[in-house]
């Protein structure tokens, strides 16, 4: 494996571990050191820009778990989003259910509602399967559009801030804290869950699921199981965008966001946990760029279209899934794994 | 009653553009296995550019439908040789994925150089309405039956008589077999795109005359997926038959359901249809189930 010469293991914990190296453990503490004093130097704005990237992460890494490791193509994710966070904002606003327990039960929720359509993956799959789960979310979103009664509608509903044992989450920086923590247990979660049987299963699903059947992997409870995994992170990243940006709509999960987010998988690479971390943080920054160098470039050139700020991004994301399938199917994790063996193997990186 | 039959008229004439739509995501389908979900984009894209030559550069009508057939065959062969030639053989995630990012790049495009964003074709069928008994229908929704109708006709004839056609349903049933025949599949894959998408600029010129040009024709190419869905997609008799009944279910499912449930009920009809046809029936009406073996 991807071990410096010299590293022997004596038992199969060792062997299992995640960080097996004491470079390993100081890159983590490095790393994690630089993550959670982020707040002390990064401005307000950089701080809720990487607020978002987490969340996207949250969600992505559930979707991560649905297409990359079990291979059910789910063109739905900000639906599902939408169901986590509708549950949890409507738990803790009306009947003051406390912010963590709302925060689950808005991924249960997101979950048992990503299974009820994933039911049809046991009969099809490929193109009929992303196709059902697109009309899921129509459906959820037209539900949630016009059960004005409950969800607001398209005027929105307005969300106070998560509160945990007297802490109020406010500020970016605070809320900071809050989305990190979070997405620091769920990375360890999906890279823990891929290594266990159910993980396993999930890949011999994607790779043959008929294969699969015949080895004894029960194909529809581990479908649904992916579904309601990939689901429940989904809804969980809905819940802590919704009391991260104070205010969700029906607008808040458009459909654009769920081919967004199978793009962002693909680009960071399919089946690796880094990879939906390396994807978002790639489309997210490609946004971020454009939003900034836009406005300059309009006025630079002032013969440009009018729509060019509107139109370049979505132009951008579009070529970068295009440029990333023909070239690098593999995505940025692919890449980083390859930068990886060569500075392990440097100078004799042959 | 007099409601019925107006609801009844529109939805087979809009079903009948849903199913034109829904012949040319067939036709590619069948010939290369690519699942092209960028086809409301396509729509979208033929429906403005046939608004510039049309309304922007005031070409004669005829002049302007001839270039926007053009351009529609040279966005097919672009597309099949650009961007879905690399991806031969590759898993079907990434062939469907590979149309979601030409939808996304297609759809900033059209933001670029339309910025207006709402637009009204001018008109090319005559502007009185038609009393047909007590409906009262515009000359779009009939012409758009017709051209529909026309075209399956047509396509029909070409499958079975015309080389080409017979060679597009053979690569259908066997690629392997086609190319040992001595004839190029890719080039099979190619006019299959460009006849394609000739059809998505039928369905969308047919679409924006009677709508406008709207973002709402993405939409329309999405809801074009019940269609397929439901007729079954590797049937193109199953895409003409399922076109008007999902544009019936519409109008008329919409026109009776919207004072019992909430408004905007027609919009997510194909949308629950196709969660009720996946429960039930999943290789749809005309489909041929797959049996796999390891």
């Amino acid at each position: 494996m991807d071990l410096p010469a010299g590293i022997r293991n004596f038992s199969y914990a060792r062997d299992m571990a995640i960080f097996r190296t004491k470079t390993h453990w100081f890159l983590l503490a490095l790393l994690m050191t630089a993550l959670f004093t982020a707040p002390l130097y990064l401005a307000n704005y950089w701080l809720g820009v990487s607020n978002l990237i987490m969340i996207i992460i949250i969600a992505a890494t559930g979707l991560n778990i649905l297409t990359g490791y079990c291979g059910q193509l789910s063109i739905g994710h900000a639906g599902f989003m939408a169901v986590g966070a509708y549950t949890s904002v409507i738990l803790s606003g009306r009947f003051d259910v406390p912010f963590l327990i709302g925060l689950l039960c808005g991924g249960i929720a997101a979950g048992l509602v990503g299974m009820l359509f994933g039911i049809s993956s046991l009969r099809v799959k490929g193109f009929y399967l992303a196709i059902s789960t697109l009309a899921a979310q129509f459906i959820i979103l037209w539900v949630i559009s016009h059960w004005t009664g409950v969800t607001g509608g398209t005027m929105g509903l307005a969300v106070s801030p998560a509160q945990i044992a007297g802490l109020t989450f406010r500020s970016q920086g605070s809320k900071f804290y809050l989305i990190l923590v979070i997405a620091v247990i769920v990375i360890y979660l999906a890279k823990n869950l891929v290594r266990t049987r159910t993980g396993r299963a999930f890949v011999a699903i994607r790779d043959n699921d008929l294969a699969a059947e015949v080895m004894g992997v029960n194909p529809f409870r581990y479908k649904l199981l992916a579904f309601f995994i990939g689901c429940f992170f989904a809804g969980i990243a809905g819940a802590l965008f919704a009391s991260w940006t104070g205010f969700i709509s029906s607008e808040s999960f458009p459909f654009t966001n769920s081919i967004l987010y199978v793009g962002m998988i693909i680009i960071g690479g399919l089946g690796t946990t880094i990879g939906p971390i390396f994807g978002v943080i790639f489309v997210q920054s490609l946004d971020e760029f454009v939003r900034h160098v836009s406005p300059t470039l309009v006025s630079a050139f002032p013969n440009l279209s009018s729509g060019f700020t509107v139109g370049i991004a979505p132009l951008l994301f579009g070529l970068a899934i295009i440029l990333f399938l023909i070239f690098e199917p593999r995505g940025l994790a692919h890449r980083w794994a390859l930068f990886k063996a060569s500075y392990r193997l440097w100078p004799f990186s042959y | 009653m007099a409601e019925l039959l107006q609801f009844v008229i529109t939805g087979i004439a809009v079903g009948l553009v849903y199913s034109l739509i829904a012949l040319g995501f067939v036709m590619v389908w069948k010939s290369s296995g690519v699942a092209n979900l960028a086809q409301g984009q396509l729509l979208l894209l033929f429906a403005w550019f046939s608004y510039s030559m049309l309304a922007q550069t005031g070409f004669p009508i005829w002049v302007g439908l001839i270039l926007v057939f053009i351009f529609s065959l040279v966005v097919g062969w672009l597309m099949e040789r650009v961007i879905l030639r690399p991806l031969i053989a590759q898993p079907i995630l990434s062939l469907i994925t590979v149309t979601l990012g030409v939808a996304f790049v297609i759809q900033g495009l059209a933001s670029i150089l339309w910025p207006q964003g709402l637009a009204a074709l001018p008109r090319i069928f005559p502007q009185e309405t038609i009393h047909i008994g007590t409906a009262v229908v515009s000359h779009e929704y009939l012409w758009a039956a017709a051209i529909s109708l026309a075209l399956f006709a047509f396509l029909s004839i070409y499958f079975k008589y015309n080389r080409t056609g017979i060679v597009m349903r053979a690569t259908a049933d066997d690629q392997k077999a086609v190319q040992a025949c001595g004839i190029p599949v890719t080039r099979i894959f190619s006019r299959s795109w460009m006849l394609a998408c000739a059809l998505a600029a039928t369905g969308g010129v047919l679409m924006a005359s009677i709508g406008g040009v709207t973002f709402g024709l993405v939409d329309t190419g999405m809801r074009s997926f019940s269609v397929v869905i439901l007729g079954g997609l590797d049937s193109f008799l199953g895409a003409m038959v399922a076109g008007p009944i999902i544009g019936l279910a519409q109008t008329v499912g919409g026109g009776y359901l919207t004072p019992l449930t909430w408004p905007g009920v027609n919009e997510v009809i194909p949308f629950i249809i196709i969660i009720i046809v996946m429960f039930i029936k999943p290789y749809g009406l005309f489909g041929e189930e797959r049996i796999e073996r390891i």
